[in-house]
């Protein structure tokens, strides 16, 4: 199980997966907006998406779980 | 007496015979163990580093002194560390490298004696100093006496800083004491997988606190040049990671006095970058990717990143432009927003402060929305840590040159190598935006009046923040006010920074007489 978790506080604007989906490293899983500027964030590995934790329009903080993989 | 060599060709021979078994360090069997776990020994460390065959060693047969616990009756020349001097690309360097199979790699009076020798030559010389780091720590069996050596090397590490490169490679363990020569140095090599450094490893956490931990986690490879920045570079292996010290020594002087040296590979200077016109995206929320816009602009093939993995929301590099050597810092929008933070402060104003010392001049990209905010990054002390960036810019006497890609909002502005800090030429890209802060944020301040009295309080805001935005947030406001030099097309970056660094070349500025500075560390 790996986590990937918001590296700044912001708005998460787009969830672009969904459990189940097979993921790749590199691969955009989320965009957060923080301090104006839209942040893409990418999976550090490969995996099965498990878990989303957010949904988009929400407010999250540093190291909160966004995504969780297999 | 049987075996005294008495003749000259005795004596040759005898002097030999004493030469290779020397060469053998620890013995055959220790060898093999040291190429088990994947590293090299400390000779065939040195051979790889150097050019060939230009190793002169020091010291061969020095000895340790120690008589207590049967040591006396153990002893192998050379006491477990390699030294002497030689060649890189054709320059100058001197050297120690840690022999792992003679005692562990454990450092003894002599051997401390031995580092001096070098590190004092090396200052004397005007010649770098690289230290390949394999050992066990302090020598228990010689007391006290190890800690002295210790604290010598520390001395010489202090006094040779800014005057010789100071280079260490960690392709062992490097634990406790120790640890504090390399952190002293300019950078840190570290191997994967087969180097630690730590202060206190598993077996003292375990009894203080309970975690059972490896040395891998509490101090290998990675977790230095990634999380805690101790380390700026890291390597596969030995090969790789000597052939990396090859390289950044390319970039640099052999001392403060020189300038670094120059390597022309053909990329002309007027060179246009056409593609960097439409690279800038339309909307200033959305990332770039800032290093693919500095590879574009260097001298083809010149990047050479220092601490990739830690600070990532800063790119420092060294790379060349038309030849001259520089240092390359830059925000990187595609991380943290590109924000300012405690890690990516220390990082620059660390990076910007050694090219200061051997006159490499230092190339800054600007795009930053602002410091990072939070409680976590106040509480860490982000005030005294950024302070360290604008320290660094205003100490330097280096030519400096500033190119502001987008965002250069608030104290951040000022930070990052701004005119008023001292930078010589600052240049400035249409798309930037050059302002107090950013208009969203400005409106609500600057209109709190006009707003709450705005029947349509979104479309009044909308409309003021477009007003703002076409009037504050470009570089024309600083242009006019002389805090840009020039702004430029993105695609001249090239040529119109290797004429700014050319105009700059002789570079002289004056600073008060002083001790020295007091720097926010």
């Amino acid at each position: 199980m790996a986590e990937i978790k918001a590296p700044m506080g912001g708005k998460v604007i787009k969830v672009s997966v969904n459990v189940g989906d097979s993921i790749a490293e590199d691969d955009e899983v989320a965009v957060l907006e923080a301090m104006k500027m839209e942040m893409p964030i990418l999976s550090e590995e490969d995996g099965t998406v498990a878990e989303v934790k957010v949904e988009a329009g929400q407010t999250v903080e540093a190291e909160q779980v966004l995504v969780v993989l297999n | 007496m049987a075996g005294v060599p008495v003749t000259t060709k005795e004596k040759i021979e005898d002097l030999k015979q004493r030469d290779a078994a020397a060469q053998l360090g620890g013995g055959e069997k220790r060898i093999e163990a040291q190429h088990a776990k994947g590293k090299m020994t400390a000779r065939e460390r040195i051979e790889a580093l150097l050019d060939k065959d230009t190793f002169e060693e020091f010291d061969r047969f020095v000895v340790h002194r120690c008589n207590d616990f049967g040591m006396e009756k153990n002893k192998i020349p050379g006491d477990g560390v390699v030294t002497g001097h030689g060649k890189i690309n054709g320059r100058q360097v001197f050297v120690f490298s840690q022999d792992f199979t003679v005692f562990g790699g454990s450092l003894s009076g002599p051997f401390g004696e031995k580092v001096c020798k070098v590190m004092d030559l090396a200052v004397k010389a005007g010649a770098p100093m690289i230290g390949l780091n394999d050992s066990g720590g302090a020598r228990i069996q010689e007391g006290v006496v190890s800690l002295g050596s210790y604290g010598e090397i520390f001395r010489r590490n202090v006094l040779s800083s800014g005057v010789v490169p100071q280079i260490s490679a960690i392709m062992g363990p490097c634990a406790g004491g120790a640890v504090y020569s390399p952190a002293i140095t300019d950078f840190i090599f570290m191997v994967d997988q087969t180097s630690y450094m730590h202060i206190t490893g598993p077996a003292v956490i375990k009894s203080v606190t309970g975690e059972e931990v490896t040395s891998e986690d509490v101090g290998g490879a990675k977790v230095h040049n990634n999380k805690s920045g101790v380390a700026q570079f890291m390597a596969k292996s030995d090969e790789e990671c000597l052939e990396q010290i090859r390289t950044l020594l390319s970039y640099l002087p052999s001392n403060w006095e020189e300038k670094p040296p120059e390597k022309h590979t053909g990329d002309p200077a007027s060179r246009l970058s056409p593609e960097l016109d439409e690279f800038i995206p339309d909307s200033p929320k959305m990332p770039y990717n800032m290093k693919k816009l500095i590879k574009t602009v260097v001298d083809t093939g010149s990047f050479f990143e220092v601490a990739k993995g830690w600070g990532k929301n800063m790119i420092t590099a060294f790379a060349r432009f038309g030849g001259m050597s520089v240092g390359i810092v830059a925000n990187n929008p595609m991380q943290l927003a590109g924000c300012l933070d405690i890690d990516a402060s220390r990082k620059c104003s660390r990076f910007v402060r050694f090219c200061d010392a051997f006159n490499i001049p230092v190339v800054t990209f600007v795009d930053v929305p602002g410091f990072l905010p939070g409680l976590q990054q106040e509480y860490g002390g982000i005030i005294t840590h950024g302070s360290k960036v604008i320290y660094a810019y205003c100490e330097a006497t280096v030519p400096l040159v500033t190119v502001i890609t987008r965002k250069a909002y608030g104290g951040a502005y000022d930070v990052m190598g701004s005119k008023h800090h001292g930078a010589d030429i600052n240049f400035a890209y249409p798309t930037a935006e050059v302002a107090v802060m950013g208009p969203e944020g400005a409106v609500n301040i600057v209109f709190r009046k006009e707003l709450a009295a705005a029947e349509d309080k979104a479309s009044a805001y909308e409309e003021l923040v477009s007003e703002y935005r076409s009037k504050f947030a470009s570089p024309y406001r600083a242009a006019e006010l002389g805090y840009i030099d020039e702004i430029i097309l993105p695609s001249q970056t090239r040529g119109k920074v290797i004429r700014a660094l050319e105009a700059l070349k002789n570079k002289r500025t004056f600073r008060p007489v002083r001790r020295h500075g007091n720097v926010p560390l």
